[in-house]
């Protein structure tokens, strides 16, 4: 209360002329009807205008959410697609049994860290083991290409391999002709990656799409990796040498998906029994 | 309740009455910013003694402006004007200070400071209350250049007024 006297006294002259001011400028806009009108067709605009920003920023807010469910959505689509099933296609009794298993499931995950500068480059994703992710499984882009293979794992995060590393083996085929090769990177160029071992009788052309073979379990079948842009044989080569541009820019690569094998156990039983 | 108090009180009903029934209908208008029109009470402020707290000044000058508004029919229009006018009277003071300050027992009339100073301040008071009275009474920055002629045509009409009611009485409280 005193406090509230001190501050009358020292601002005394300034508050009684706020509230005076302000119950005329209430009279004016009750009694005087010109200047109702202006004040209402004023306040009318602003608060309109006030309502786009806060709905912008809204919308801006509310980006998160949308990049999940595009993701979740996303998700679905590419769990639908046949490379993604597991076909049991059998003719029994001159009739075919069709159905598809899952086989690829898929994890939307945030790239955290990521570089492009040394030969052995890693990435950071904001998805770890309460989020199911394993050693092991493939990264693919959000829209086309491969990222990389997960390496280790913690429960929040996990780090990713990228496929701009110079131990990176990653069994790739030419799509149509279906020649397939192993895929590496000689550490110089962020855009463009080496296909090794692909037979000199291949018929191939620049230009030819380059994708994922499917004969690892990392990826599914069928992800577009790049496009072939120079191929030669060297002489006394057997196989081609060949510079495959890739679809993404591993540079500024945002969102991406994990996939996960869920035939993975089945294979590694196979692995063993064949080792044994 | 001094002697001094009486006359100011007196001086707001004297101003108000002259205002209201006089001043009012002496101003005709025609469409437009050429505009015949009369304002005398801002005078009251104007000669409101140095010494008077600033909320007193605010009050009076917004019971004078309301009591005028309810003749005028523009409820809150002067009164807005007038507490806006008497907020700014204690910087136009300080604007025009004389060199060895002001007497604060005095009041800044033409019989205490002088003529020259006197409508010096007595003008710049009224411009400001006239722009202030015609940018309430527009209530819309759209209208500025009415305003600014409005103002610039009821000027020397109101002025002639202050004038003649200084050298008539010419008080010194």
């Amino acid at each position: 209360m005193r406090g509230l006297l001190q501050l009358f006294a020292a601002y005394g002259g300034f508050l009684a002329f706020v509230l005076l001011e302000a119950v005329s400028l209430v009279l004016i806009v009750q009694y005087n009807h010109r200047q109702k009108e202006i004040f209402s067709n004023s306040w009318g605009l602003l608060s309109a205008a006030a309502e786009r920003q806060v709905d912008k920023a809204t919308e801006y807010w509310g980006l998160k959410a949308r990049v999940l469910e595009l993701q979740a959505r996303n998700i679905k689509l590419m769990e639908e697609r046949d490379n993604a099933r597991f076909s049991t296609a059998v003719f029994r009794d001159s009739m075919q049994v069709d159905s598809l298993a899952p086989m690829f499931t898929f994890i939307g995950a945030n790239v955290v860290s990521n570089s492009i500068v040394s030969t052995n480059n890693s990435l950071r994703l904001n998805r770890g083991e309460i989020h199911g992710i394993k050693p092991h499984m493939g990264v693919i882009g959000s829209d086309e290409g491969i990222v990389g293979i997960v390496r280790e794992t913690t429960n929040h995060y996990c780090r990713v391999m990228s496929v701009l590393h110079s131990q990176t083996r990653i069994k790739a085929a030419l799509r149509g002709s279906g020649y397939f090769g192993t895929l590496t990177w000689n550490g110089s160029d962020p855009l463009r990656m080496q296909l090794e071992a692909i037979p000199k009788h291949a018929e191939l052309a620049v230009g030819d799409t380059v994708q994922t073979s499917g004969y690892s379990q990392v990826f599914p079948k069928g992800i577009l990796i790049g496009r072939v842009e120079s191929a030669r044989i060297e002489p006394g080569e057997n196989f081609y040498t060949i510079s495959v541009r890739l679809f993404n820019d591993l540079s500024k690569v945002e969102y991406v998906y994990v996939v996960n094998n869920l035939m993975r156990e089945e294979h590694e039983e196979l692995d063993q029994a064949g080792n044994e | 309740m001094n002697n001094a108090t009486l006359i100011h009180i007196g001086r707001f009903i004297g101003f108000l009455i002259f205002q209201v029934f006089i001043l009012k209908r002496l101003s005709i208008g025609w469409e437009g910013p050429v505009f015949f029109n009369f304002i005398l009470y801002p005078l009251f402020i104007i000669l409101l003694p140095l010494r008077t707290p600033r909320v007193v000044v605010l009050s009076a000058a917004f019971a004078m402006g309301l009591l005028v508004d309810m003749s005028y029919d523009s409820l809150g229009v002067h009164a807005g004007a007038s507490v806006l006018t008497a907020y700014i009277r204690s910087w136009v003071l300080g604007w025009l200070e004389p060199r060895d300050g002001y007497n604060v027992n005095h009041s800044p009339n033409k019989a205490r400071m002088g003529a020259p100073w006197f409508f010096r301040y007595a003008s710049l008071m009224m411009v400001l209350h006239l722009l202030f009275y015609y940018s309430l009474d527009a209530f819309s920055p759209v209208f500025f250049v009415d305003i600014l002629l409005k103002t610039l045509y009821s000027f020397p009409l109101s002025m002639i007024f202050v004038i003649i009611v200084t050298y008539i009485f010419d008080p010194e409280t």
